[in-house]
């Protein structure tokens, strides 16, 4: 124990006393793509007390170049990527609690898992979780870690509730979902160089050297040789819905419906149904066969080969619908298998 | 005189990576439908907004000789 931290408990701002610390923290990781790998795995052999991993989607090919995590038998396996990053992580510091999550982190799952923890580590693809982030930082004062990457470029924010100004006083107008993802794929260094500095921030908070936390918006472009800080103290809104006197939380609002979601940069719509269900996949997959439809699968999901799209469904209930962007379309697919 | 810096996929959408023009008096809201509509930019809309590396709100008033910068926050990850 004492030798596997020594070379961090070297570092004078950790030392012995802030290597305890990190020991006895929780951090909730929202997203296990390709900056949840990362920063999962700096977390892991960081020694933290108990790491909870939350992602919704499975490993593809298009996943191996940057996500460090995964390799090309979960590829084959089509692993969920919180339940491969769980098997990996375990195998590199056993002494860590890990929990994998395989689901949508909806506001319900997150006011949920929320209990306990010390820090939120954003790894998530989209500004409607970023949002609902945002807002269960602030109702349960809890501190969170903003990064994302597209291209070379690359941004990170910390937001301490209490102390700095929040995404949403940030940002006025949400963007829009696929804005970016879709134009400049993404290179690796890019994404280990948004970890860098997601993690660097999350192990001041752990060892809670509040002093030494950035205060800065920070955004660079690694192939444009570009890194700006951009001081944020006078962007605290008192009149902000999610951090100000009157807040109301308004990401954290669940309409009762069913729903459908454009994943960003693919061709694909996810499905959600309104509660959580604990459907019967190898009934399902009987159900299938005797459909004649390809498909394929595991524990936690299964993969139906439909006319031009393919489904996956989880065992929570939700699909994703490969080969479409038409919401209305993937609702009607969804329907005619499970509905 | 100002400078105008564009960051990641707004440089590519404005064709280069700074402009200079006399945007003093203006406030940022203005600025940016200016800019947006001079060089054809559709995205300039949500892009953060900094005047001389400092957050600034739609409503603050750009001075003479003041750097702005735009950044678009992407959703990567
Ligand atoms: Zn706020």
């Amino acid at each position: 124990m004492t030798e596997r931290y020594s070379r961090q408990t070297l570092f004078p701002p950790i030392g012995q006393a802030g290597q305890e610390k990190i020991g006895m923290k929780h951090v909730l990781m929202i997203g296990a793509g390709a900056l949840g790998s990362g920063n999962a795995e700096v977390m892991v052999r960081a020694g933290v007390g108990k790491l909870t991993i939350v992602d919704r989607d499975y490993i593809e090919e298009s996943n191996l170049q940057r996500q460090q995590l995964y390799t090309e038998e979960d590829v084959y396996e089509k692993l969920p990527k919180a339940a491969a990053a769980e098997k990996r992580l375990r195998a590199i510091n056993s002494n860590v609690t890990i929990r994998a999550v395989i689901a949508d982190a909806t506001p319900d799952l997150l006011d949920e898992l929320v209990q306990d923890v010390d820090l939120i580590l954003d790894s998530t693809d989209n500004f409607e979780t970023r949002m609902a982030i945002n807002d269960i930082s602030q109702k349960h004062h809890i501190p969170w870690i903003y990064g994302a990457c597209v291209g070379s470029f690359g941004m990170s924010l910390t937001i301490i509730p209490g102390k700095t100004p929040c995404l949403h006083c940030l940002l006025k107008k949400i963007p829009i979902q696929g804005m970016t993802c879709d134009t400049g794929g993404i290179i690796a260094p890019a994404v280990q160089m948004v970890i860098a500095h997601q993690a660097a921030e999350a192990l001041k908070i752990l060892v809670e050297d509040w002093d030494a936390v950035r205060t800065t918006f920070t955004s660079f472009d690694l192939w444009r040789n570009q890194y700006t800080n951009i001081k944020i103290t006078k962007a605290k809104d008192e009149g902000c819905l999610s951090c100000g006197e009157a807040r109301t939380y308004p990401f954290l609002q669940n309409e009762n419906l069913m729903k459908t979601t454009v994943l960003c940069g693919r061709d694909t719509v996810q499905v959600r149904p309104p509660t959580k269900q604990n459907l019967d996949l190898s009934h399902l997959s009987k159900q299938m066969q005797l459909l004649g439809y390809p498909m394929k699968g595991n524990p936690y999901l299964l993969s139906v080969d439909m006319e031009s799209q393919r489904i996956v469904i989880f065992n929570d209930g939700r699909a994703l619908i490969h080969g479409t962007k038409d919401l209305a379309q993937a609702k009607a697919i969804y329907n005619r298998l499970l509905g | 005189m100002n400078k105008l810096l564009f960051f990641a996929h707004l440089k590519d959408e404005a064709g280069k990576e700074s402009i200079t023009i006399d945007a003093a008096g203006k406030n940022v809201a203005e600025l940016k439908a200016f800019v947006a509509e001079q060089h054809g930019m559709t995205k300039l809309d949500s892009a953060m907004t900094a005047i001389n590396e400092e957050f600034a709100e739609d409503s603050d008033i750009i001075q003479e000789g003041d750097t702005i910068a735009f950044i678009p926050p992407v959703s990567g990850g």
